[in-house]
């Protein structure tokens, strides 16, 4: 397993962004759904080694981060795109992605075609040198999925990939979601549940910090078929397992 | 974005381990920082800070390696301080103001590695400001001055001087990354550079420790300072020192945040960041024992090296006047003015029994005051050695007229007495024959104001309205031709007191 999350939770002050989270997840792509403040964001923040836990157990790439050591190793193989994604406006796509290719520590002669691939793929090769000032929101959340795969990373982190993505983006978007999950763990943390039937193989719904569900998106569809409201059957899923752990 | 059509994505990269690509990585990073710099941006900015505050004064002073490059120490840091400090406290903050924190927090590198980056490349280009300014005053004054070469440590000081500016920048935008810690941080350390030139009161300050203070506190750059003896680094060992001990401690503290969790770091950190405040604390102590040398430069006893008190070497630059006039070969462009200062005394003196075969330009001697006050004087113990103003023309404040009156008061009155008065001028009270002979043989420009010579009245000169003073004036009417053949016939006679006001032409 490359995730293996025991009773994480996570307080800031006296609010519980995170109340005893399990999960384990192997090779494929994950979805992570939950309404806005469920703690998506905090958990995959906690998984991308930026905070600790305030208690629990997390396992990463078979490696506890906790120390140093096994940390660094983690990050190295490590991708992760913000629900916020800061970036320097003077730089190039290019300079961007390769920034975060040399902090990743990745080998130094592999840097530049490393660079060009990741480019490639988020379909920015003909913007490649354009400053990042001048680009759009749905360009330069192309350009946060870039430097997260740069270093093919085998466990990647994507707060709202999707959001500011143009219909065909996000179709293009999926399949290379389905690609990397082919290698990797993935995890998406997202609104969008739509993108969960399409590219996630599990997923897994949080309400009030917890994971109030978890199984594959069939399995999350079956749920609402009775009493769940939306416009798909995905949608009534998820509402239903929401108002069910609510009630 | 594609899955299908990309380019086939390569397995998981092995990890860089091997030294060379560590180094290659860190040299790419360097590059980056360099590109998208904000320092570059502001060297125009501190190009037209130092041309019009503090260039345009050096090469206004004389051409003397001395000068400059001690008036370039002073200069040059403060004028850099505002873009420097501010740049590096620009990029210090440059990861809070563009909310990419989290973003940079999960990558492999180490945060104080990747600060480290940001800031060499912040010093970089801001040293590459300074040693540019260095080299274009050095450059420029290597083509004007007319005997020696660079002083060395005053640049190699505004050098290590700039480190410390930009650590000091990029920590405070570290800490507080925010849009104003650039500008409050910049006022700051300005104002700190500049009262600590202010602050120094004698030559034991600690404030000596400032980069900016190229000498003792109240003479600072002068002609005579590091002229006859060589630059003394005393000072600048333990301002070298100081700025790169700050530097290092406030680099070392950068690194805290990241060492936390990891017991060994810390150590290494508190070592470095103790090594850095040891250094500089050190080197605050040591300014404090400096004292100033009778050569006008600060001697740190425990950095002190006896070779640095032996004279330079030098050939004279003489006149070929009646009486020879010899300066020091860096005071070449100023012989023709003390010829002509004391021209004619020259001319009416030379042969006279007692008359110097040459005069010869000897160092000035320095003596601290209480408080700021210092005494220059000269050791000289014959006539015909003699100290030249330090306020040459083209210092600050000095003009040709002034100096030339200088000259006047000081080197032909002494060169006149000595010939009347037989070299014994304090032995007995000069007879009023005896003033009124070296009254009508030294001329005062009209400048010289009586005011200024009322300390030699009764001593050297007459005083004025006097019976002696108006056979001073009528001695002084006579042809130099004509006072010199009087004198020839009556010095014996005149300076054994024989002569009268009366038996005077």
């Amino acid at each position: 397993m490359n995730v293996e999350i025991t009773e994480l939770t996570r307080r800031f002050g006296r609010n519980q962004a995170v109340a005893g989270v399990n999960l384990q997840a192997g090779t494929g792509v994950y979805g992570l759904l939950g309404p806005n403040g469920a703690g998506k964001t905090t958990l995959l923040r906690m998984m991308a080694t930026v905070i600790p836990p305030t208690s629990g157990r997390v396992r990463l790439l078979g490696r506890d981060p906790r120390a140093y050591g096994p940390r660094r190793e983690v990050r190295r193989r490590l991708g992760y795109l913000p629900q916020n994604l800061g970036y320097y406006p003077g730089f190039t796509v290019v300079e961007f992605v390769e920034y975060f290719a040399l902090l990743k520590e990745m080998p130094a002669a592999r840097v530049p075609a490393a660079v060009a691939t990741a480019v490639e793929r988020v379909d920015l090769g003909g913007r490649a040198k354009a400053k990042l000032r001048t680009l759009s929101g749905g360009m330069l959340r192309r350009v946060g999925i870039a430097q997260a795969i740069v270093n093919e990373p085998e466990l990647l982190l994507l707060d709202e990939p999707t959001a500011g993505l143009d219909p065909e983006q996000r179709v293009a978007f999926r399949a290379l979601l389905r690609d990397l999950g082919q290698r990797a763990t993935v995890v998406v943390s997202t609104h969008l549940v739509e993108d969960v039937g399409a590219a996630c193989s599990e997923v897994a719904l949080m309400d009030q910090g917890k994971i109030v569900f978890q199984g594959t998106p069939a399995e999350l569809t079956a749920r609402g078929t009775e009493q769940g409201t939306g416009d798909a059957p995905l949608e009534r899923g998820y509402t239903a397992v929401l108002a069910a752990a609510r009630s | 974005m594609t899955a299908a059509s990309a380019p086939v994505a390569p397995g998981p990269l092995p990890v860089a381990r091997r030294a060379g690509s560590a180094v290659l990585g860190s040299g790419r990073l360097l590059r980056l920082e360099l590109r998208h710099n904000a320092m570059m941006w502001l060297l125009p900015l501190a190009a037209v800070l130092f041309w019009f505050n503090g260039y345009r004064e050096i090469m206004a002073l004389p051409p003397m390696w001395n000068l400059r490059a001690m008036t370039l120490q002073n200069r040059l840091l403060l004028d850099l301080a505002v873009p420097v400090t501010g740049a590096a406290a620009w990029m210090g903050s440059r990861e809070g103001r563009r909310n990419i924190t989290d973003l940079v927090a999960m990558t492999a590198r180490p945060r104080w590695a990747r600060q480290l980056a940001t800031w060499a490349a912040t010093t970089a280009w801001a040293e590459a400001g300074c040693l540019g300014g260095i080299a274009v005053v050095y450059g420029m004054t290597a083509r004007q001055a007319s005997w020696g070469g660079p002083l060395w440590w005053p640049a190699v000081v505004s050098a290590a001087g700039v480190p410390m500016l930009t650590a000091i920048g990029f920590a405070a935008g570290a800490w507080f990354p925010g849009r104003f810690v650039a500008p409050l941080v910049t006022v700051a350390v300005f104002f700190g550079l500049g009262y600590g030139t202010q602050a120094a009161s004698g030559d034991h300050s600690f404030w000596q420790i400032s980069p900016l203070t190229s000498g003792a506190f109240d003479i600072g750059a002068a002609p005579g300072v590091a002229t006859f003896y060589p630059y003394l680094p005393d000072l600048s060992i333990a301002q070298v020192m100081f700025a790169v001990g700050l530097t290092v401690a406030i680099l070392g503290t950068l690194g805290w945040s990241g060492a936390r969790s990891r017991p060994r770091a810390r150590l290494v950190v508190a070592a470095i960041t103790a090594a850095g405040l040891a250094a500089s604390g050190t080197a605050v102590t040591l300014a404090g024992t400096g004292r100033l040398d009778p050569h006008g430069m600060i001697v740190i006893p425990a950095l002190h090296g006896a070779a640095s008190d032996q004279p330079v070497r030098y050939t004279p630059i003489c006149s070929h006047t009646a009486i020879p006039v010899c300066v020091h070969p860096a005071y070449a462009a100023f012989l023709p003015a003390v010829t002509a200062a004391v021209g004619s005394e020259l001319t009416e003196v030379a042969g006279l029994p007692g008359a110097p075969a040459r005069l010869t330009q000897v160092a000035a001697v320095y003596r601290q005051d209480p408080g700021n006050g210092i005494t220059v004087s000269t050791a000289a113990s014959s006539g015909s050695a003699f100290v030249l103003p330090d306020q040459l023309p083209g210092v600050p404040g000095a003009t040709t007229a002034a100096f030339t009156s200088q000259l006047e008061q000081d080197l032909g009155l002494q060169l006149v007495s000595d010939v009347i008065l037989g070299g014994d001028s304090r032995a007995a009270a000069p007879s009023q024959a005896q003033l009124a002979v070296i009254a009508g043989l030294v001329r005062f420009g009209p400048s010289v104001e009586n005011r200024d010579l009322e300390p030699l009245f009764g001593y050297l000169l007459p005083v004025p309205g006097s019976p002696a003073a108006l056979a001073g004036q009528r001695f002084a009417a006579l042809s130099a031709a004509a006072k010199h053949a009087w004198l020839v016939h009556h010095l014996a006679a005149l300076r054994a007191g024989r002569i009268s006001l009366a038996q005077l032409p």
